[in-house]
């Protein structure tokens, strides 16, 4: 029962869970429209799309490396999705697959330089933010594109269920589907090992270079749905779309437990960290907090984090050495 | 293993703390010494700005004229500087993502001092300039104290400084600067030269003595090209980490300030979104220039020159009538093409033992 205990107490969600709860029951005490079925859609609609960026950036995390290009790659997909709908008259569906090869694409080119290469991913994905985020405002002139068909209009902004929004089903679908990947199939396993001691991965016959491309792959794709789904959202293909996600990409992985150097992630509790990160916002605004304020609470919540992670750690590394003198 | 106290001068331009090479038969033929010169960063940089000079002389009739040289000179004096500020962490073997956050935290402050406070300009200069150093110093004190890597520490921090800057200015703007500073900023020396340009070049021969002569630039270096090594012999890196932080913060604002003095005005927007616009100018001069992103070599003439072909290729390419837009696109495949390059100058270099 103890021991039960302890591995709830260690496990990756379980702080951010009882944060979460906490926070729910002390604003909704204060302020009881904060569950009223409006609000919960608003909030359901934030945590959506805010979860696929998350994700995207999860994912490279758990190589140990890091995206810089996730907001360039999910604007490059959320124009290219309203372009080809509106320049080409795609039907959506197919203009949704079709953006999403982009995304991919480019997530695919980001894990070949960076495998191929050696160059920390640091600095490719740098230069690939600017050669997307250029691409994106050549292509169109910094104008966005109006012409958005009335069902992707209406998919971003109704419910399938009250007050379930249709855009949570994608995100119920990516979460399960990561959570398979990393825990059940041997890629996930592969990103996580490689993600762990790169040196030990190819040495266990794992191929590092495919698992890397992989792993950016994915991320790309993530970046591009999320650009999708903010298309929908918006009603409209913003140029500016992913200007705004990089410090969001790595506040709720961080919150959720995921260690840097790589690993160590938790998709449960990353979703738990942009659950905990849409709060947070929502609360600054139901108790007149300047909006500007926002930026400094996301800051501060990445050092909390961090530092917590940093001091699981050393007490971990320290109960083992204890257990390593026992024996 | 530590030649940090040794006298003897770098061999190449670059400043390094490694171990010399062997000395190999053939050292003392011209050949190796004169392929090594020619595959150095710098030899390649100012070959690269020549030739693309004269292309854009040729290509372009407004590229020589002294408006445009002027405007270019300008422009590189700000971009040197913020290469600089990203320059002198990097050679800790760290990063700081927070160089545009800080420089337009100082910029603002130094327009707030100068506008509302009432303070003569140069104490306005100085006054943010000391803020400049905390906000650095505070991110390396958080690195220090945490032993957490640069890189989460500023991507935190950018947001934060950002976010109480613009709410402590709630996004307006500085206007009513004293005219003999925005004056700085304008004038032009025998019609070319703009007075900032001097500053950075001046700047540029400080941060050269500092790395090669100063025993804190030694043990900057030192630190970053091996941290253990570095403290068992003595060397506070925690100090030494602090102190390129803060120095990063100093250089950020000096950048900021010139922007202010440039345009006439403080404007939290001119960095963009938290400060990002700032990041691939900040990398690609010391990427260009030659300056390891593991730590312990810094080029301030690489990182000098890298900038400067930056700022001279969007020039270029605008007055092409590129396109702005696409003008971020080439930036982005130089640094790729620029990494790539040094990868196989690097290889080519150990292959044939010239390293």
């Amino acid at each position: 029962m103890k021991r039960q205990l302890n591995r709830y107490l260690q496990s990756d969600w379980f702080g951010p869970l009882l944060i979460t709860i906490a926070a729910i029951a002390l604003v909704s005490w204060f302020n009881p429209s904060f569950l009223s079925p409006f609000n919960i859609q608003i909030l359901l609609l934030a945590i959506a799309v805010n979860a696929i960026i998350a994700y995207s950036q999860m994912v490279i995390i758990a190589i140990g490396q890091m995206n810089l290009s996730v907001g360039a790659i999910g604007g490059l997909v959320a124009i290219s999705f309203s372009g080809f709908m509106e320049v080409w008259s795609i039907p959506w569906p197919v203009a949704a697959f079709m953006a999403l090869s982009v995304g991919l694409t480019a997530g695919y080119i980001n894990g070949l330089f960076v495998a191929m290469t050696g160059i920390s991913a640091f600095i490719i994905t740098l230069a690939t933010l600017s050669i997307y985020k250029g691409l994106n405002l050549g292509i169109t002139e910094a104008t966005p594109f109006y012409k958005i068909p009335e069902t992707v209009k209406a998919l971003g902004n109704s419910n399938f269920i009250e007050p379930l929004p249709w855009l949570v089903l994608p995100t119920i679908i990516v979460t399960f589907c990561l959570w398979y990947l990393l825990n059940r199939l041997p890629v996930g396993r592969f990103i996580l090992a490689v993600g762990g001691n790169e040196h030990a991965a190819e040495l266990s016959g794992i191929s590092v270079r495919k698992t890397i491309i992989t792993a950016h792959a994915i991320s790309g794709f993530l970046a591009g749905l999320a650009g999708i789904m903010l298309v929908a959202r918006l009603q409209i293909g913003q140029p500016t779309i992913g200007d705004d996600w990089l410090i969001l990409s790595f506040a709720a992985p961080v919150i959720g437990g995921a260690v840097l150097t790589g690993g160590h992630i938790s998709v449960a509790g990353t979703l738990l960290g942009v659950v905990i990160v849409a709060i947070i916002t929502q609360v600054l605004v139901l108790f007149n907090v300047d909006p500007f304020l926002v930026q400094v609470v996301l800051g501060l919540l990445i050092l909390w984090a961090v530092g917590l992670n940093k001091l699981r750690e050393v007490r971990a590394a320290r109960s083992m050495d204890e257990l390593g003198a026992g024996a | 293993m530590n030649n940090v106290s040794s006298t003897q001068p770098p061999t190449s331009d670059a400043m390094r703390l490694e171990d010399e090479s062997p000395p190999r038969t053939g050292s003392s033929r011209l050949g190796p010494q004169l392929t090594r010169l020619l595959l150095s960063n710098e030899f390649g940089l100012l070959a690269l700005i020549i030739l693309f000079s004269v292309i854009f002389a040729l290509a372009t009739p407004g590229f020589t004229s002294s408006f445009s040289l002027f405007a270019m000179g300008r422009t590189a004096a700000v971009n040197i500087i913020i290469g600089f500020s990203m320059m002198v962490v990097i050679v800790s073997g760290g990063l700081n993502l927070s160089v545009g956050s800080i420089g337009v935290c100082v910029a603002m402050a130094g327009g707030w001092l100068m506008q509302v406070a009432g303070v003569p300009w140069y104490l306005g200069v100085v006054g943010a300039l000391v803020l400049g150093a905390m906000i650095g110093a505070l991110n390396g004190i958080m690195i220090v104290k945490t032993g957490l890597h640069s890189f989460i520490i500023t991507l935190a921090t950018m947001s934060i400084f950002f976010g109480v800057m613009i709410f402590l200015t709630q996004a307006g703007s500085f206007r009513e600067l004293p005219p003999e500073y925005v004056q700085f900023g304008r004038m032009k020396i025998n019609g070319v030269v703009s007075p900032l340009l001097i500053v950075t070049l001046l700047i540029g021969v400080v941060l050269s003595v500092f790395f090669r002569l100063t025993t804190s630039g030694r043990r900057l270096l030192a630190a970053g090209a091996n941290p253990d090594a570095a403290e068992l012999s003595g060397i506070r890196v925690d100090r030494t980490i602090i102190l390129c932080h803060a120095l990063s913060g100093v250089l950020a604002g000096i950048a900021g300030l010139m922007l202010v003095s440039r345009t006439g005005a403080a404007i939290p927007s001119m960095a963009g979104q938290l400060g990002q616009d700032w990041l691939l100018p900040a990398f690609l001069g010391p990427v260009l220039g030659g300056t390891l992103l593991t730590g312990g070599r810094a080029s301030v003439l690489g990182t000098l020159l890298g900038a400067f072909l930056v700022t001279l290729l969007t020039t270029g390419l605008l007055l092409l009538q590129v396109g702005a837009f696409w003008v971020q696109t080439c930036l982005g495949l130089l640094l790729l093409a620029a990494v790539l390059i040094d990868l196989s100058r690097r290889t080519y270099l150990a292959r044939h033992n010239l390293i």
